[in-house]
């Protein structure tokens, strides 16, 4: 399940980088918040300036420059308290009541730390005295015993860090265990829409958090197994058909070239009515290569046909293929040349013989069909780095470019559903693709080298063991 | 027909379609033969098969009490009458059952009139060799039964495997048989590097059989084919 580990990982690669970003978000913002805080902030600066900026006068204490227009600004209020007596010798005019004017050490300490009467205080220190800056009491919460263990402050850096990390395992865990399930009922289903297209029938089991889905896999393979059935029923039948049409044609077809042949080799016949029973002979025979043609074409473009599978020899088959031809006895308008290299003597595939003789067959009478009046038809065997070709060629007429497209790109009309019923080319070539492609192999048009029409099937290179050979 | 005394061998022909049977028997009686029988039903054929004792069976497959197979089955159980199938199936199947059966030969509907008899005249020389005769070259003869070639006064003995090529030939004599077929012929299936054998007994039948053996004339090399075998006065 290569990819559930991927979206995994990418989901782990996602929750790790939003992770860090998170962190690194709150850390700006904390920085922001404090940032801002120290800016309108800064109660001890405050009182460090009031403290300064007390002067002692011959007529009393004065608070020069700005500071009072800060303080009042702020709502706060200062007292300033003589070190000698402890008592208030100065204070702002707001000074709420309930301020006491005397105070003891321990007043003092409780004030630098906390509160008067509940007003937040701070301390400055100035050269007699000590000035407190009092807050209104919603203005800040001051912390009253801060004091820490040493060690925990140093390793305060440290500790930061392992929160953290163990914070990001603890997500990483939820996270997994959330996931966990939802993954497990995810693989099934994956597992289950990769093997669709296969075309086997496939079964999810409907339960967890996607049984729905799984539900719906279950049917939509249920709907493609139907369908193929119905598709294979058809093709089964109209093969069938087929079949069955070219058996039932083939006694009437007997008659008629039986007793036409007799018609053309009875001598005390006027040789007119000789000829026309050999042209009767000759169409018969051209209608029984249809219905063979037909029967066989249909078979293989429906894989009915049994294709017997053994190692043959390429070069034996072409051979027998151009002698069948030869023995024809059609030499002199179709002389056949072989051009095989004579060292090769060996080209063992695994294929059916038959089909495979039928294939070069097919492009010879193709070769002739097309060149009625004759021609050189070439027949050859190369082995090359990964393929055997055969390539049959002749120095006919030969095709258009047009029509050498047409070969090369459009299906044969008895495989297209375009609807048209033009024929296009005979049966002879669609069966020698689909016996070549029946065994891997791979046929391919062009123009002869000698103007006419070339036609090479290439069969890939497998290795045979040299028992089967022998 | 060069061969007459083929001609008296009586055919059993079995179909059903009673215009196919008279059209073969037209036809082999125009190509000479005599003596034929005829049956519709598997019954029938087995009855005649009993009785008249053919020397050859053409038989059809699909027959309306049975099919030709089981047919041709029962009567292998008591006689070796060498069997033509001659039917409109045509299927690879149905041809490999045939053969598979051991029948001689599978011919598939239609038919040339010719082809037919041809196929009855190879069967049956091939069956009924103890009388064949002996081959004339044009420089020599062949007498297959006794595996020797006779040039002039002089006899040569002819090895099995010269004698498989010899009669590989000579089955097809005036066609070309490729170099496979003959190899597959002397040394069985799958005959691959066999080629320069092949040759040098090539070379030796040569010897026996030709007046002149380097300008060979009833031995004729098909260059990379093959090689064939040209009769007398052929």
């Amino acid at each position: 399940m290569k990819d559930i580990t991927k979206l995994i990982r990418r989901f782990m690669g996602i929750l790790l980088l939003s992770t860090v970003l998170v962190i690194v978000l709150n850390i700006i913002i904390l920085a922001v918040i404090s940032a801002s805080q120290t800016a309108n902030g800064r109660p001890w600066t405050t009182a460090k300036e009031t403290a300064e900026a007390l002067q002692e006068t011959e007529t009393g204490y004065v608070l020069t420059g700005d500071m009072s227009d800060t303080l009042s600004r702020e709502n706060a209020w200062a007292i300033y308290i003589d070190n000698d007596t402890l008592e208030v010798q100065w204070h702002t005019e707001n000074l709420p009541d309930t301020i006491p004017m005397q105070y003891t050490i321990s007043d003092i300490a409780s004030l630098t730390r906390g509160y008067i009467d509940g007003y937040p205080t701070y301390t400055g220190e100035s050269e007699d005295g000590l000035v407190v800056v009092g807050y209104p009491k919603d203005r800040y919460w001051k912390h009253m015993s801060p004091s820490w263990d040493y060690d925990f402050i140093k390793n305060a850096p440290y500790t930061v860090l392992i929160v953290i990390g163990v914070n990001i395992f603890l997500i990483f865990l939820i996270y997994m265990i959330a996931n966990s399930k939802l993954l497990k009922s995810v693989k099934p289903i994956t597992n289950g829409i990769q093997a669709l297209p296969s075309g086997e029938p496939v079964y999810v089991r409907e339960k967890g958090l996607l049984a729905d889905l799984a539900a719906k896999i279950n049917q939509t393979s249920d709907v493609l197994q139907r369908q193929k059935r119905n598709l294979q029923r058809k093709e089964t039948a109209r093969a069938n058909w087929i079949s069955g049409v070219s058996h039932d044609i083939r006694t009437p077809l007997s008659m008629v070239m039986g007793y036409a042949g007799q018609i053309e080799d009875d001598e005390s016949l006027p040789e007119g009515t000789r000829k026309n029973a050999r042209i009767i002979r000759q169409q018969s025979t051209k209608m029984k290569n249809l219905i063979n043609d037909l029967n066989l074409a249909s078979k293989l473009e429906y894989n009915m046909q049994p294709i017997n599978p053994k190692p043959v020899n390429l070069v034996a088959i072409a051979r027998q293929s151009v002698v069948d031809f030869i023995n024809l006895g059609m030499e002199e308008k179709y002389p056949i040349e072989w051009n095989t290299d004579e060292a090769l003597t060996t080209c063992v595939i695994n294929g059916d013989k038959e089909l495979l003789k039928r294939a070069i067959g097919n492009l010879i009478t193709n070769s002739q069909t097309h060149n009625p009046d004759g021609c050189t038809i070439s027949v050859c065997v190369e082995k090359r780095d990964t393929e055997y070709r055969i390539i049959v060629e002749d120095n006919g007429v030969g095709v258009t470019d047009e029509k050498l497209e047409e070969l090369r790109t459009t299906p044969h009309y008895m495989m297209s559903d375009s609807g048209t019923i033009e024929p296009r080319h005979g049966l002879g070539l669609l069966i020698v693709g689909q016996i070549v492609s029946a065994h891997k192999g791979a046929v391919s048009f062009a123009h002869g080298k000698q103007g006419g029409f070339a036609v090479t099937l290439a069969f890939p290179i497998i290795d045979i063991d040299d028992k089967q050979q022998r | 027909m060069d061969y007459d005394y083929l001609k008296y061998k009586k055919i059993l022909i079995v179909d059903d379609e009673a215009d196919l049977l008279e059209m073969v028997i037209s036809i082999l009686k125009q190509d000479g033969f005599n003596a034929m029988k005829t049956a519709g039903t598997v019954s029938e054929a087995l009855q005649i098969c009993k009785e008249w004792k053919p020397d050859i069976a053409i038989l059809d497959v699909m027959l309306p009490d049975g099919d030709g197979f089981s047919l041709f089955e029962r009567m292998r159980t008591f006689t070796e009458v060498p069997v033509l199938f001659l039917t409109a199936r045509g299927e690879n199947e149905d041809r490999l059952t045939g053969l598979g059966l051991g029948a001689d030969d599978y011919m598939v509907k239609p038919f040339l009139p010719k082809e037919l008899s041809l196929r009855i005249g190879i069967i049956l020389r091939r069956y009924y060799k103890g009388e064949s005769p002996i081959v004339q070259l044009a420089g020599s003869q062949i007498d297959f039964d006794r595996a020797e070639v006779i040039k002039g006064e002089e006899h040569f003995p002819l090895t099995a495997k010269e004698h498989d090529i010899l009669s590989a030939l000579y089955r097809n004599a005036g066609r070309i048989v490729t170099i496979d077929q003959l190899c597959e012929a002397a040394w069985g299936d799958n005959p691959y590097g066999y080629e320069n054998s092949l040759m040098a007994h090539i070379r030796r039948i040569r010897e026996k059989i030709e007046t002149n053996p380097s300008k060979p004339v009833s031995l004729i090399t098909v260059k990379g084919l093959g090689y064939k075998l040209v009769l007398a006065g052929k």
